[in-house]
């Protein structure tokens, strides 16, 4: 491994790191801006097929959560109006981000594959954890990294709550 | 009742009869918990109504096949080689093992992973491994078919199936005024309604009733459940979007109903913003119900949100709008899984596709704004039902009553309500306690 790649991977994992916290802290707007202004978001169902009748997610149907920024932002607006009734109060939640894989698109910007493991606690004794792994591409400005996409599949046929944490 | 009356060590048992007092708005809280109840409702209605299973277009070919629950009963649907939908116990007949346990795919038969038993998609037990020497062949093949549910029926595409051998035809079930209003969505889509991707399937660790009687015509929630999404313009004032509740025999319910040109007008408001080929879209959708069905169709063009009893709600609104089905499979008194299909017009602009699809996601489904909030209400109700007081109380569906039938809007077809009424409940209570009490030859 280079040293050149070597600096990639120990910076894509900081950032998914101080990310995880942020969003472990409720940082909800300072998570937004790690997301470029065309984001695009996506949350594919997770199917169970036969062997051999397989198929990955498919672009066009509908999914647990497709969208862009706007639509992110409206959440976070919607998270502070004290309505927000599967969030008030809010959830506890920590995430563990891990196999975390950097590599150097041919455009520039940096794809970044890991596992995710999130755990949910709410009021009083639910709880719950989501898992599954996340597709990101990043980019690179002059010293801050963005996120122009993010894919998450995950593991669940059955989801065990509704989501109302971002994953 | 006040907490200081003396009370009986032990409460005397109660009946669907008492428990159940929907004329009077009074539902007692022990239907949400009572493991026995629930025992009740998996023969008495499960077995009995008639229960969403797919949609035509998940099993074009011979050998398609998808699964689903009836009841807490798993089920095949399977396309046979003679073009004919069966639906099938997803059980071996011989030590029971579940024979299919992925969701859709295409099959020429199902095997057994226990001891290989293998079974034709047609249903009928076709192979026994080592039947000569383990069975010295004395094992009568033909009465150990997959069980056939005995009532298959397909109303425009959507299969639903029955246990009950003896049920009115589906058309009947589910009634002439309800199909008034669900014909709308399904005959206005130009190019007719397809399954769009898999199902969605999540848990709320609630009573099946809750979210049932919710989407029957529980407009009066969405004032403050979904208060957040009106705040964040999400949605317009909701006397704006819809008017009445209707409800049906056989405990269906569905709730706002725009007043007749209400649904037109805000549709085409809504493709002034998307552009002309959305707005020639709408046109051409009203136009089509209005050719196909009439023009009292026409006038009401978006149909908002129901429950056809017992489990299978929707949810379509206007042009702009995929057609939503969610299955409230029960899962013990306390627990349901859903299971949210989504359909949309293949004859509708890509770009008013899109927009649909990824709105849904947004509203009503697991990540969305609104299911995410309605499924935290039906899980504390639940938890609501469970402590040994708060069991004996009842819950108050008293909305609206003494006024129904107060609504004069007469090209409108079913019991009209107004937009806040709990009359659709009082209905789905009414239906649930005569399948619950009634004894049946």
């Amino acid at each position: 491994m280079t040293s050149q790649l070597v600096d990639l991977q120990r910076e894509a994992e900081l950032f998914l790191y101080r990310e995880a916290k942020m969003l472990d802290n409720n940082r909800f707007d300072e998570w937004l801006d790690l997301f470029t202004d065309d984001a695009r978001y996506w949350m594919p169902i997770t199917e169970s097929r036969e062997v051999g009748q397989e198929r990955g997610p498919v672009a066009g149907e509908w999914a647990l959560i497709e969208e862009d920024k706007r639509f992110l932002l409206k959440r976070n607006e919607r998270l502070k109006t004290g309505l927000a009734h599967s969030e008030q109060p809010r959830s506890r939640t920590r995430r563990f981000v891990t196999n975390i894989v950097a590599t150097e698109n041919e455009d520039g910007t940096v794809g970044v594959e890991s596992n995710l493991l999130v755990f949910q606690s709410r009021r009083g004794s639910s709880e719950q954890f989501f898992v599954g792994c996340r597709q990101d591409r990043l980019t690179r400005g002059e010293d801050d990294w963005k996120i122009a996409e993010r894919v998450i599949l995950l593991d669940h046929r059955v989801l065990p709550r509704a989501i109302s944490i971002y994953l | 009742m006040t907490m200081t009356d003396p009370r009986p060590m032990v409460a005397p048992a109660r009946t669907s009869t008492d428990l159940v007092r929907p004329d009077e708005g009074m539902i007692s809280r022990e239907i949400f918990r009572d493991p026995a109840i629930y025992d009740q409702e998996l023969q008495r209605i499960f077995t009995r109504t008639w229960l969403y299973i797919g949609h035509d277009s998940q099993l074009r070919k011979p050998g398609d096949y998808l699964t689903n629950v009836m009841g807490e009963d798993p089920v095949i649907a399977t396309r046979g080689s003679d073009g004919k939908v069966r639906v099938l116990l997803n059980s071996c007949r011989h030590r029971g093992m579940t024979i299919c346990s992925t969701d859709q795919g295409n099959a020429k038969f199902f095997r057994c992973p226990y001891h290989g038993w293998t079974y034709s998609s047609e249903g009928p037990l076709v192979g026994v491994p080592r039947s000569a020497d383990a069975y010295r062949n004395e094992l009568d093949k033909t009465r150990l078919g997959l069980v056939e549910v005995p009532r298959v029926e397909t109303y425009k595409g959507f299969i639903f199936a029955s246990w009950d051998a003896a049920a009115i035809p589906l058309i009947d079930y589910l009634g002439r005024d309800q199909l008034w209003y669900l014909d709308i969505p399904i005959e206005g889509a130009l190019g007719g309604l397809e399954v769009l991707g898999p199902t969605m399937k999540y848990v709320i660790p609630a009573n099946w009733k809750l979210a049932a009687e919710n989407f029957a015509g529980d407009d009066y929630h969405v004032l403050y459940t979904h208060g957040s999404a009106f705040q964040i313009g999400f949605l317009p004032d909701y006397d704006t979007l819809a008017d009445y509740i209707a409800y049906f025999d056989h405990g269906h319910g569905m709730g706002d109903i725009p007043k007749p040109g209400r649904g037109l007008a805000n549709d085409l408001m809504m493709a002034e913003h998307f552009g002309p080929e959305a707005v020639d879209y709408v046109k051409a959708y009203n136009q089509r119900i209005a050719d196909r069905l009439s023009p009292e169709q026409a006038a009401v063009h978006g149909i908002g949100q129901g429950n056809v009893f017992p489990n299978l709600s929707w949810i379509k609104f206007g042009c702009f709008h995929v057609f939503g089905l969610y299955q409230w499979h029960p899962k013990g008194p306390g627990e349901l899984e859903v299971w949210q299909t989504t359909f949309y017009d293949t004859g509708a602009p890509q770009h008013v596709k899109d927009y649909a699809r990824s709105q849904m996601s947004q509203e009503n489904a697991a990540a969305g704004i609104f299911g995410q909030d309605d499924g935290e209400n039906f899980e504390k109700i639940t938890e609501s039902a469970r402590g040994a007081v708060s069991r004996t109380l009842d819950f108050n569906y008293t909305m609206g009553m003494g006024h129904e039938g107060e609504i004069d809007e007469p090209t409108l077809p079913g019991r009209l309500g107004p937009h806040y009424s709990e009359q659709n409940h009082r209905n789905f209570y009414r239906y649930w306690r005569q399948l619950m009490t009634e004894d049946r030859a």
